[in-house]
């Protein structure tokens, strides 16, 4: 069953931002071939983090919302975990409920 | 004669069981670090529920999402910022 997915990715602070959307594009292929929808890709861009690492002070974040099967995201993990530029991911799977909030926390 | 102390406990009212009754709840999101900043202390630590006055749902909730934003390095663990 398909369900919604969030995944936050940061990445290392030497990258250059403009090629950062790109980057990601190319492992959302995963989602997108097997079906899944991409809903929404958010690059926060250069950000302090709250303590080192990898001896970075600094990373780049981007946060992926995604509605696909378990199977994509699993398999999206996977391959952010091998490149070396990713210094860290997070998938957390969010519910409706949740989604309805913030939407209408956005409105408001 | 002594007088005991007296202890009026003011009853909190958990804010996000507030928020939600007037129709408009708040989403607790490891991502808004503005709103988790309120319940940890300046050393970074979770606040207790005591303190904060949330529900246990709703305290229980924060501790995830404050232990889900410690991974992202979006809030610190500890801060020895004394």
């Amino acid at each position: 069953m398909a369900r919604h997915y969030e995944v936050m990715i940061i990445l290392d602070p030497r990258l250059d931002e403009r090629t950062v959307a790109p980057t990601l594009d190319n492992f959302l292929k995963v989602v997108r071939d097997s079906g899944g929808e991409v809903e929404n890709v958010d690059v926060w861009g250069r950000r302090r983090l709250a303590y080192e690492i990898a001896k970075h002070s600094e990373g780049i974040y981007a946060v992926l919302e995604l509605f696909c099967e378990p199977e994509a995201v699993k398999e999206l993990d996977r391959q952010l975990s091998l490149q070396e530029s990713v210094l860290r991911t997070k998938v957390l799977r969010r519910d409706e409920k949740f989604i309805a909030a913030v939407r209408a926390k956005a409105k408001a | 004669m002594a007088k005991p102390p007296v202890r009026k406990p003011k009853k909190k009212v958990c804010v996000f069981c507030k928020a939600e009754k007037q129709g408009r709840p708040e989403p607790i999101d490891y991502k808004d670090t503005a709103l988790l900043r309120k319940f940890i202390s300046d050393r970074g630590k979770i606040r207790a529920r005591r303190v904060t006055g949330n529900c246990s749902q709703h305290q229980r909730d924060v501790a995830t999402a404050v232990k889900n934003s410690r991974e992202m390095a979006l809030l610190p663990y500890t801060s020895t910022a004394r």
